[in-house]
């Protein structure tokens, strides 16, 4: 079974088309990029996979379900914006995640929070803003989920952390699922890939995996990205 | 899962509530020692330091209330419907726990800053010479009781019950308010603040049109034309109930609003 299915996913914003008409599948098992430029669609297909929003039509599916309460348990996602309560400590974000989450493997989660130096008694506002994109990732990618949804994970941090934050998603994401990465910085993410989604106002242009787009069409996925939105 | 959400909403408020309980309290004590000496002295610096005590008490009173309406509001904005919201809309909880969640926490520490705020007035009116006076007051008290019919003492108990309940149910409607017009008006895509504002006075206004035209209406009907004549405690619990019947359907009401727009209108930024 799929883990994510769509059909006839629409979504706008008054007037304006988010997304139209998307149908896309992803398999278990599989590292897919979501790319497309700055306001492609990308964060609102997340958003709708989350239950943050409801399509206007269509469906959208996780392991067979709509979107609420039961594919929240197996859904791992990382926002794009720093989400977790920054008066906490490291500990009591352990214990929130642990209390909400049957999946949360505390530790692995614990393990990586002592790799990095964060001491349990850590207020998180007082990490840099690094420590903390660094620490949300721990806890989404220290979950056994059967989907995990990566929200633009290495947008806006230096090259030392997008590589911390990738190694991170390869050695710690449970391989029975699927992880979608949405970004625009392919060059970074395209060494980790299976798959592609590439997604422009709305719409998806391609789907195929990263050996199929070598082989057809004998370049890398960053070259054919720029090719295809070439402004 | 509802439990897990409570607690984490006490731990999350609690850290802020407990210190300002211990702050007033520790400002009760102040005016105390102020009220019982300070004042009366004649040195004008301890009689400065007398008034400013008082004065501390007065502020400490004020800032806990604000301070548990204003959590109210923050809590829910906050972890809803502003960052954090990526997270907590997330789990895998419904939107009703959530709310219920926010809901009870909000009036349980409402209720313990009435408690905590009539302590701390006892602190200040606190005098040894209560201690002496309070066997006696109790004495009264339950020779009062005893000389209650059965009869009397049900129907007081029922009447104490039921002021209870509506108290509780106003309380949760207050909130519920505040929290449909967060709602609302953070389903708009820009000026959300500001929309939620407009929100809660149109329905203060909508509230102020209609209860007073359903009133109208019930007495056009007949509703309130009683062909009986009721014995006057059974009238007070049939008020009683209508009131609290009413204040069900209005905290009802605005938590259909509340749940409509975070499960189908949600815009998180």
């Amino acid at each position: 079974m799929s883990v994510l299915e769509c059909k006839g996913l629409t979504k706008r914003y008054g007037r304006v088309s988010a997304l139209e008409d998307v149908a896309l599948t992803i398999e278990p098992g599989r590292i897919v990029g979501l790319l497309g430029p700055n306001g492609s669609g990308k964060t609102t297909l997340i958003k709708l996979a989350n239950g943050l929003l409801t399509p206007d039509e269509g469906y959208i599916s996780i392991c067979g379900a709509a979107p609420g309460r039961e594919t929240h348990g197996l859904v791992s996602y990382l926002p794009e914006r720093t989400a977790i309560p920054t008066w906490m400590s490291a500990k009591q974000l352990l214990d929130f995640y642990g209390d909400f989450y049957a999946d949360f493997r505390r530790d692995v989660a614990e393990e990586m929070l002592a790799r990095l130096n964060i001491q349990p008694r850590q207020i998180i506002k007082h990490m840099s803003k690094g420590t903390r994109e660094k620490v949300q990732l721990i806890m989404v990618m220290s979950r056994a989920a059967k989907l995990y949804l990566l929200d633009e994970p290495i947008g806006g941090v230096d090259p030392a952390t997008r590589d911390y934050i990738l190694s991170t998603i390869i050695g710690s994401y449970n391989p029975e699922a699927a992880v979608v990465i949405s970004t625009h910085l392919i060059a970074d993410v395209e060494q980790v890939l299976d798959g592609v989604i590439f997604i422009n106002q709305g719409r998806v242009m391609l789907q195929s995996t990263v050996d199929q787009i070598r082989e057809d069409k004998g370049m890398s996925v960053d070259a054919l990205f720029r090719e295809v939105f070439r402004c | 899962m509802l439990r897990k959400l409570i607690k984490h909403e006490f731990i999350a408020t609690g850290r802020i509530m407990l210190p300002m309980y211990l702050i007033l309290l520790l400002s009760a004590v102040g005016a105390n020692i102020s009220a019982r000496g300070l004042l009366d002295n004649k040195s004008a610096v301890l009689e400065t330091l007398g008034v400013l005590l008082v004065t501390a008490f007065g502020f400490a009173t004020t800032g806990v209330f604000i301070l548990a309406f204003v959590l109210m509001i923050q809590r829910f904005y906050k972890n809803l419907l502003q960052d954090e919201g990526y997270l907590m809309l997330t789990l895998p909880v419904s939107v009703h726990q959530h709310i219920w969640a926010k809901l009870f926490v909000s009036a349980v520490w409402s209720i313990a800053t009435v408690l905590m705020v009539t302590l701390a007035s006892m602190v200040v009116a606190y005098d040894i010479g209560v201690l002496r006076e309070l066997p006696d007051l109790l004495r009264m008290f339950f020779h009062g009781l005893r000389l209650l019919t059965p009869s009397e003492a049900l129907n007081g108990t029922a009447v104490l019950i039921e002021m209870c309940v509506l108290c509780f149910l106003m309380l949760m409607d207050f909130c519920i308010q505040f929290y449909a017009s967060l709602a609302v008006g953070h389903s708009f895509s820009s000026h959300k603040m500001a929309a939620s504002v407009a929100c809660f006075f149109a329905f203060m206004f909508a509230v102020m049109f209609l209860i007073p035209m359903l009133f109208m209406g019930l007495d056009k009907i007949g509703f309130f034309n009683f062909q009986w004549n009721p014995d006057p405690v059974v009238a007070v619990h049939l008020g009683m109930l209508f009131t609290i019947a009413l204040a069900l359907a209005y905290g009802a009401v605005f938590y259909g609003i509340t749940t409509f727009f975070l499960k189908r209108r949600l815009n998180l930024e």
